[in-house]
């Protein structure tokens, strides 16, 4: 290069250093967050966990809890949209209403609901729409979560089809509405309502009062909460207090405006322009997580590590789980665990790993599910504005020594 | 005997709660910047939720800040005159904003 040019390019990098914040902002997405440490406050039932807001509470999970398919109560992640949550609640006198358009209004107890319905459990993966949304760049808006705003539980209860045969559906009903219990600090402030079209609600949704064989824990939904397997976490409504059967959708916040994707193929749209039609978020898509190491393990060389993680998607199933050790130059399967937990479980995953190279390399999972669909690299994630289902494939960097 | 029956029943039909009194989420303090507009902040902001939810939603431009404003008025109904709007849009972009307009 003649030193000239090397002037003039030097000269024309500086103005668009310069000029960024009016020149047109390319959308690309990273790794997600991953270096947020625990909080010293344990909240009520959990041990201390990745905290972003007391109230309303917002608590993420760290990622080395995520190497087995199931996720201790204790450590589930939290998720609020209301100040004021009932700080108490008396299994004696508790109700869960079912009315609207039905034959029969019911008031059940929670003890007639342990005993006068068919017991069931499903384990399925509970996940935040926006888990992982700090990948996105530009900064999307909503808390900047790590990629631990999930986690997967055996859930008790009874079929939300059972109560509805029981209340008796009128010919005209359509749409199923669920009501929490968390309160705004102001009256007029919008109930966290979600509403669910009948055609929607298959034998797997369930109303459920256990988590892992234990109460819910107050945090995640005490005592009874809709379990949706399969969807995201923002319609299984916790401390429900009432089901309604309309024939008429409602116009609702929390359905309308919140928790929506660009109405695409790509479900994606530019800072600069946002694509006027969207869609809610519902289904999972593919994605894997590593739970071990993390980027605080001590790796020995030439040591034998056993690289563990979950994967999940909406139901569909994981085929495989493909892992590499040296930043995606080679890539491997990995084993998978029995899949006895179901289809909506996580499928919990290890890879044996020897390092034989000293300092830092890279750990990357992509999960392929039975339908085919694969994880993206998070460089080729769209951007969408409310940062809504990053699924790109996970990275962990550890330094062998 | 009649009284042994009813301790019966009432054992049978108890249901126990992991927590038997009341739960307390614990108050926790964010690190907050103090200027022009916290009054604002605090009235209107904080009110609802904690400084944390602010905070924790990353360095955004002077358009997303007042759109989330904007939000609270016509979505949650937040009780906010012009003069809040544009106090506490300032104070967000000056201490949590991205230096861009939008």
């Amino acid at each position: 290069m003649e030193r000239r040019d090397f002037f003039k390019k030097t000269a024309a990098i500086a103005g668009a250093t310069a000029l960024g914040s009016s020149t047109l902002e390319a959308a690309t997405t990273q790794q997600p967050i991953d270096n947020r440490k625990v909080s010293p406050v344990a909240f009520p039932e959990k041990r201390p966990l990745i905290m972003y807001s007391d109230r309303p509470p917002l608590l993420e999970t760290p990622r080395d809890v995520f190497t087995s398919a199931l996720t201790p109560n204790d450590q589930f992640f939290v998720r609020w949209h209301m100040p004021d949550i009932p700080t108490h609640i008396d299994p004696e006198t508790f109700t869960i209403s079912v009315n609207g358009l039905v034959k029969k209004e019911l008031n059940i107890s929670l003890n007639d609901l342990k005993t006068k319905f068919e017991q069931v459990e499903v384990t399925a993966v509970l996940q935040c729409g926006g888990n992982s949304r700090s990948a996105f760049k530009p900064i999307a808006g909503g808390i900047q979560w790590g990629s631990g705003a999930m986690g997967c539980a055996t859930w008790k209860g009874v079929r939300l089809k059972d109560i509805l045969d029981q209340a008796g559906l009128q010919k005209d009903a359509v749409w199923i509405g669920f009501n929490g219990s968390e309160k705004a600090a102001y009256y007029e402030t919008p109930n966290f309502i979600r509403e669910l079209e009948l055609s929607e609600l298959d034998d797997h949704v369930i109303l459920a009062y256990q988590m892992n064989g234990e109460d819910l824990p107050y945090l995640n939904g005490y005592p009874l909460r809709l379990v949706i397997p399969g969807y995201y976490s923002d319609s299984w409504v916790k401390m429900l207090s009432n089901i309604t059967v309309t024939n008429k959708y409602k116009k609702l916040f929390f359905m309308d405006v919140a928790y929506r994707v660009p109405d695409n193929e790509t479900e994606s749209e530019t800072p600069e322009k946002k694509f006027p039609k969207t869609k809610p978020i519902k289904k999972m898509n593919v994605k894997s997580v590593i739970g071990y190491p993390t980027r605080d393990s001590v790796v020995s060389h030439k040591s034998h590590v056993v690289i563990r993680g979950v994967a999940w998607d909406d139901g569909h199933g994981i085929q495989d789980v493909m892992v590499s050790t040296d930043g995606g130059k080679t890539w491997g399967k990995a084993l998978l665990d029995d899949g006895k937990l179901g289809r909506y479980a996580y499928r919990a995953f290890r890879f044996a790993f020897k390092p034989n190279e000293l300092g830092k390399t890279t750990i990357m999972t992509k999960a392929i599910s039975k339908i085919g669909e694969e994880q993206p690299l998070s460089k080729d994630i769209k951007w969408n504005h409310g940062g809504y289902k990053y699924n790109g494939i996970d990275e962990v960097t550890v330094e062998v020594v | 005997m009649k009284k042994l029956i009813l301790v019966t029943a009432v054992l049978t039909s108890a249901l126990f709660a992991q927590v038997n009194e009341k739960v307390e989420v614990p108050y926790v303090p964010f690190p907050v910047k103090m200027g022009k507009g916290f009054d604002a902040i605090q009235t209107h902001c904080l009110m609802c939720h904690s400084f944390g939810y602010i905070i924790n939603q990353g360095r955004q431009s002077k358009k997303f800040w007042h759109g989330k404003v904007i939000k609270m008025v016509d979505h949650f109904k937040a009780p906010m005159d012009e003069q809040a709007i544009k106090e506490t849009t300032e104070y967000l972009f000056e201490h949590y904003g991205n230096g861009k307009l939008k």
